[in-house]
């Protein structure tokens, strides 16, 4: 049982990961770009 | 401190000067699939390796495929060292009989060795089979390093394209740098490592007849393989618990300088890539000079300390003066080998923590408070004091983009650091790589002193029992792995928030990094101009170690005050933990 929890655990922390990911090349679409500077 | 402690240090500083050049030609011709000397020897392998696995060399990806393959083999690395280390009792190569490891620990030590962290819980010769020692974590040493060097050579493809949609193929870089890079040098320094007196054997421990008459086991076992990359890698973890300290791990000065280059050489040849691949060697040099004017500030201050003895004893008429007898080494001797002394811990010490490989030759829980101070500062500024080999890379790179930022808006123009425009993606990646370790240091730390379980861990009360916790959060969060000691850490609550800083402190930090690798990939290159901060420059390396100590600082100082600064004050006034 402990097992499975520990297994769970890690594929939930993956999933986060890649849904980070895909956050991320969401803010890299095209036009969400602009200068750094004011 | 002695002459001949800081010719050591000079000695290895000139080693890894000397070594960076022509390592990172090699390296450069690596990772841009260039003919080598060993291509007639590993061509073929490398060949077949990618068609066993149905790689396509010539198929490069978009930096969010590039992720993805980088996170599903870390997913798939983690399982299946997590179940090699709960059923290693069912498997051969285990002459002592070892039992499964516990849940929380296998998770633990799957993360850690995954993550190129190598925290270690247990003491590997009484917990793990030699199976799990050669295939569960030298194989994920050698993977994991070559795993981070694929990034940092992604993230320098994002400087050095123009106008490109890929950054490289995540298989193919995993696959060359395994077997150009890490393997050989693994092979020819574990036999020398053999000569020197290190074991490799599959035999169970020897049985020995002591003077007295007792029968003592001692622990052995592949010690040399494991060694070399576990120096290499930046991984750290040892085969005995007591790393290599152990005089079976690492038996003589001559083993513990070479070990020093082991962990050095690869990420200060990074640098010299880094500069071969964005067409101008000034820009690695730079980048290395930094790591060096930090390093030197950080393995001077551990010396200094170190040999200056513990003021402690000083009230007692403890005679601390340092002379080249080992019987009568001097300054503060305690947690520390006599046939490395003072300057060969001191080193070891500071390149370990700045390296991010996290092997130990001395107790680091028993240097004094500034020392420690020192230690954690290294780890604190992201390891990107050299670092591990790819990640002090691209962490030095992101305080670049931060240093170009905050210059483009000192004189009011558009940060670009060679050739890149930094536009707010960029500064958002990497602001978001840049939190993420802090935010899990402290925050875990915060809750470890709050909660009883993180409480019982420790070993000593006050601000040393802080330390060794900040030590510990620290340590798993920038992927470092070196232990302060003092704290028990092998309890459910320690091995599963230990395992969640390692985490966070490398996925958390490599999405955004090769997010910001794709971004600039996609951007053209713009021609240098009279508006262009030179980055090649000296101005460029006393600013740039200016953003580092400021947002280290600023992160970290209230931290650092509560722990190993208000403990070194203590202790001027006679008060030890």
């Amino acid at each position: 049982m402990t097992d499975i929890i520990m297994l769970a655990l890690i594929i939930v922390c993956f999933a986060l990961a890649m849904t980070y990911a895909a956050f991320c090349d969401q803010l890299l679409a095209p036009g969400t770009t602009r200068d750094a500077t004011p | 401190m002695t002459i001949t402690g800081w010719l050591q240090i000079g000695l290895f500083a000139a080693v890894i000067g000397l070594l960076t050049r022509p390592l990172g030609g090699y390296l450069t011709r690596v990772y841009a699939d260039e003919r080598t000397f060993l291509q007639p020897l590993l061509g073929p392998i490398e060949k077949e390796l990618c068609s066993l696995a149905r790689i396509d060399p010539s198929l490069e990806q978009s930096w969010y495929r590039y992720a993805l393959s980088f996170l599903v083999f870390h997913a798939v690395g983690i399982i299946a060292l997590y179940a090699l280390l709960r059923l290693q009792s069912a498997f051969p190569l285990n002459p002592q009989d070892m039992s499964e490891v516990s849940p929380d620990l296998a998770l633990n030590t799957a993360v850690s060795f995954v993550t190129n962290t190598s925290w270690q819980s247990y003491g590997g010769e009484s917990t793990l089979s030699y199976l799990s020692q050669m295939a569960g974590i030298t194989v994920q040493s050698f993977l994991s390093v070559a795993a981070g060097m694929t990034v940092a050579v992604a993230f320098i493809r994002g400087f050095a394209r123009r106008r490109a949609a890929t950054i490289g193929n995540f298989w193919v870089d995993l696959t060359r740098g395994t077997l150009y890079v890490l393997l050989p040098i693994c092979v020819v320094v574990a036999l020398f490592l053999v000569a020197e007196g290190v074991p490799q054997t599959l035999a169970g421990s020897a049985e020995v007849t002591t003077l007295e008459g007792t029968v003592q086991a001692i622990a052995r076992g592949p010690v040399a393989s494991q060694e070399v990359i576990k120096l290499l890698s930046g991984d750290g973890g040892g085969f005995f618990n007591a790393n290599s300290a152990h005089p079976f791990e690492n038996p003589t000065p001559l083993t513990n300088f070479v070990e020093l280059v082991l962990i050095f050489v690869l990420g200060a040849a990074l640098t010299n890539c880094f500069g071969r691949m964005v067409g101008s060697e000034r820009q690695g040099w730079v980048l290395l000079g930094v790591m060096a004017i930090l390093f030197g500030l950080g393995v001077g201050g551990v010396y200094v300390s170190e040999s200056g003895g513990n003021p402690a004893l000083a009230t007692v008429s403890v005679a601390q003066a340092q002379t080249q007898q080992p019987s009568r080494a001097g300054g503060n001797m305690e947690g520390k080998e006599v046939r490395f002394g003072i300057a060969g811990s001191a080193l070891f010490a500071d390149v370990s923590t700045a390296s991010s490989d996290g092997a130990v030759n001395a107790m680091h829980d028993s240097f004094l408070p500034l020392s420690g101070g020192i230690l954690l500062a290294n780890m604190m500024v992201d390891e990107v004091i050299i670092g591990a080999p790819g990640s002090g890379l691209f962490g030095m790179l992101l305080f670049c983009i931060v240093a170009v930022f905050l210059a483009g808006l000192m004189i009011g123009r558009t940060p670009e650091y060679v050739g890149k425009k930094i536009g707010t993606t960029e500064i958002k990646m990497t602001i978001l790589a840049l939190l993420a370790v802090p935010a899990a240091t402290l925050g875990l730390t915060a809750i470890a002193c709050i909660v009883e379980p993180g409480l019982a861990g420790l070993g000593n009360a006050g601000p040393h029992g802080y330390s060794e916790m900040l030590y510990a959060y620290t340590s798993a969060a920038a992927t470092n792995g070196s232990a302060f000691a003092g704290l028990s850490t092998n309890s459910p609550f320690y091995n599963l928030t230990l395992a969640l800083g390692m985490f966070v402190g490398r996925f958390l930090v490599i999405v955004p990094v090769l997010a910001v690798a794709g971004s600039l990939a996609a951007q053209p290159i713009i021609p240098r101009s009279n508006g262009t901060l030179p980055t090649d420059r000296a101005l460029f390396v006393a600013f740039l170690l200016g953003v580092i100590v400021i947002v280290g600082g600023l992160t970290y100082l209230p931290a650092l005050a509560l722990g190993p600064i208000v403990e070194h004050f203590q202790i001027l006034s006679g008060t030890l933990y």
